[in-house]
């Protein structure tokens, strides 16, 4: 049931003469795989979904599916269900006939279709809910149903465009359970989109960061967490410290002193950056602190406390660290920060370009 | 349900159904005569002098040119509407406008021109009449149309075609059935514009077109019948309440 997708080169320029959607997207989806495309809104990331699905056609770029060009072929003949943000159940069928409709518009006899409707229903924990007219379901059960619909037509990818995003944190957790019990059960290949690196982490085997169109940086969520490629990507898995610096002989040097780097970088201007969970903070007088400074806010995260440290220097600079669970630091006291040498990343300065622009998420969404 | 809102609801029954029932008396009335409250006598001879002088056929006629013009002036404004609520027709508002111009120019003075130009043309009376009311009744199904486009998620379709359907059986499986109600409406005000239309019958149809409201005009115009000028007046007033009522039903099913 299940196929290899390879995007190459994907370009989508939505009108001549804007800048492209998407631009020379590239990924391997191997086949039973989950693929998670991250990005914030308006990356063009539901654009890679389009374009994978044949809603939109490239501007340059090639969608393939075990290695056939899929170019020209119209959506109905690429074999890739699609589940949206928004559940899309068709409101004048009823729950079973939603499920039974991949079935019946490819001519299977309407009996046939509607039991094995039934056992899609199933899949989802909905038995019994198949007489129910499409729109007397809560959004939980809609998704679900809209899910049992795309894995009724027996998909060869399936395509996720953010269909958890609209449920609440239960009913989204409940919603990633059944999903990875699907994939064990069906084993299909699929492609999601979302901007909840959480959701990412918690569904796919490999996440692909896009931003302002274009492909930041793709692999296990646990190497784009530990070595962030660019501040983009930093940024979106919630990385806050940046301190700009200058590296040379892989001695980054900046406001918080000379810091050695596990790894070779090459000369010249750079960012650090380092997770607030490797932060170790320990009293001022420690022998063992990179650096010291003042406790200046606490940011509660459930049991865990973030605390922002101010480090003295001409220019403020701040670093994020989480604390024990349980552990306490109040605002205004002075801390040493221990920066362990596998948790210093550096990342190329900020371009124009990639520059953080609130006015352009604030645009465009999906 | 608030009291005022009751209230409103009765008022505004009353408001529609009182001009009815000097009509429904009247059509049973065999005397009726100047200051008595309720008719003297009562019976069917309004319904007799009705059926006599053609209001049969007339309905007949009437149900078929309503019937047509909705067959025709419903897909045509669906087509209009489906572009005009997309972006892709240049001068959009232009187009719109020259559409609904029917509504702005007096239809009397549109009927007895193109009547000139139709008899020129050698049209037969009766297409031109169904050609100038299927005109006249596109405003309505266009502007109905547009809106239900404009408030339809294009979304439903794709989703479809990533289902396996062709872009030919998305729409009849999933746009239409979805737009049935705003259909329905489209249709229902078509079907009154043939149904009710006087002017343009009369003018372009010569007068061999007899329909419902020619016949209640023309028995209106003497004096003497008035219980038969309420039958037929009824006849031409409750088929299209009926399927008012019905066309209602439709939406509210939905």
């Amino acid at each position: 049931m299940s196929a290899a997708l390879d995007l190459e080169g994907l370009t989508r320029v939505h009108a001549s003469g804007s800048a492209p959607a998407l631009d020379g997207f590239t990924l391997d989806v191997p086949a039973g795989s989950c693929v998670a495309v991250l990005g914030p809104s308006g990356s063009g990331k539901s654009t890679v979904l389009r374009l994978t699905a044949g809603l939109d056609e490239p501007t340059a770029g090639s969608v393939r599916l075990d290695g056939r060009d899929l170019a020209g072929v119209p959506p109905e003949r690429r074999g890739m269900a699609m589940v949206f943000q928004r559940p899309l159940l068709f409101p004048h069928l009823s729950v079973r006939d939603n499920v039974a409709f991949a079935d019946r518009v490819r001519g299977v006899p309407r009996r046939r279709a509607r039991e094995r409707a039934e056992e899609y229903l199933g899949l989802v924990q909905l038995a019994g809910y198949g007489d129910r007219p499409a729109r007397a379901l809560s959004g939980g059960q809609e998704q679900r149903v809209a899910l049992a619909r795309a894995l009724a037509a027996e998909p060869r990818v399936l395509l996720l465009d953010e269909p958890f995003s609209a449920l609440d944190t239960a009913l989204r957790a409940e919603m990633h359970d059944l999903l990875a019990d699907l994939r064990l059960r069906l084993d299909p290949t699929v492609l999601l989109v979302t901007h909840d690196p959480a959701e990412a982490d918690a569904l796919a085997d490999a996440v692909a960061v896009l931003d302002g169109g274009r492909l930041q940086q793709a692999g296990p969520l646990g190497e784009l967490y530990a070595r962030p490629a660019s501040l983009a990507v930093s940024r979106l898995l919630g990385g806050r410290t940046e301190v700009p610096g200058t590296v040379r002989d892989g001695v980054h040097t900046s406001a918080l002193g000379p810091l050695a780097l596990p790894g070779p970088v090459p000369d010249g201007p750079g960012v650090l950056v380092v997770r607030p969970e490797a932060v170790r903070v320990t009293a001022p007088g420690d022998p063992a602190a990179d650096v010291t400074g003042t406790v200046v806010r606490v940011r509660r995260r459930g049991l865990r406390a973030l605390v922002v440290v101010q480090v003295p220097g001409p220019v403020g600079t701040a670093v994020e660290a989480e604390l024990a669970a349980g552990e306490e630091l109040p605002a205004g006291r002075p801390v040493g920060l221990v920066l362990p040498v596998g948790a210093r990343t550096v990342v190329p300065p900020a371009g124009p370009a990639s520059a953080p622009d609130p006015a352009r998420s604030a645009i465009s969404h999906g | 349900m608030a009291l005022g809102t009751r209230l409103g609801r009765a008022a505004l029954a009353v408001w529609l159904l009182l001009p009815l029932v000097p009509l429904v008396l009247w059509a049973a009335a065999d005397r009726w005569t100047a200051p008595a409250v309720l008719p003297q006598a009562w019976g069917t001879a309004g319904l007799r002098d009705a059926v006599d002088s053609g209001a049969g056929t007339a309905s007949l006629r009437s149900t078929v040119l309503g019937l047509v013009v909705a067959a025709l002036a419903t897909p045509l404004g669906a087509m209009a509407g489906r572009a005009l609520a997309g972006s892709g027709v240049p001068a959009g508002g232009a187009v719109l406008a020259a559409l609904l111009s029917p509504l702005v120019l007096p239809p009397f003075a549109v009927a007895l021109g193109l009547d000139v130009l139709l008899l020129r043309l050698r049209v037969p009376a009766s297409v031109g009449v169904v050609l100038l009311l299927t005109v006249a009744a596109l405003p309505y199904t266009t502007v109905l149309m547009r809106t239900a486009y404009a408030a339809h998620d294009p979304g439903f379709e794709e989703e479809a075609r990533t289902l396996g359907a062709t872009a030919r059986r998305a729409v009849l499986a999933v746009q239409l059935p979805m737009l049935a109600p705003a259909l329905a409406g489209a249709a229902f005000l078509a079907f009154l514009v043939g149904w009710s239309d006087y002017v343009v019958t009369l003018l372009v149809g010569g007068g061999q077109l007899v329909t419902l409201p020619l016949l209640v005009a023309s028995a209106a115009s003497s004096v003497g019948n008035e219980a038969q000028v309420a039958v037929l007046s009824l006849g031409s007033v409750l088929p299209p309440l009926a399927l008012l009522v019905a066309v209602g039903l439709l939406g509210r099913r939905r």
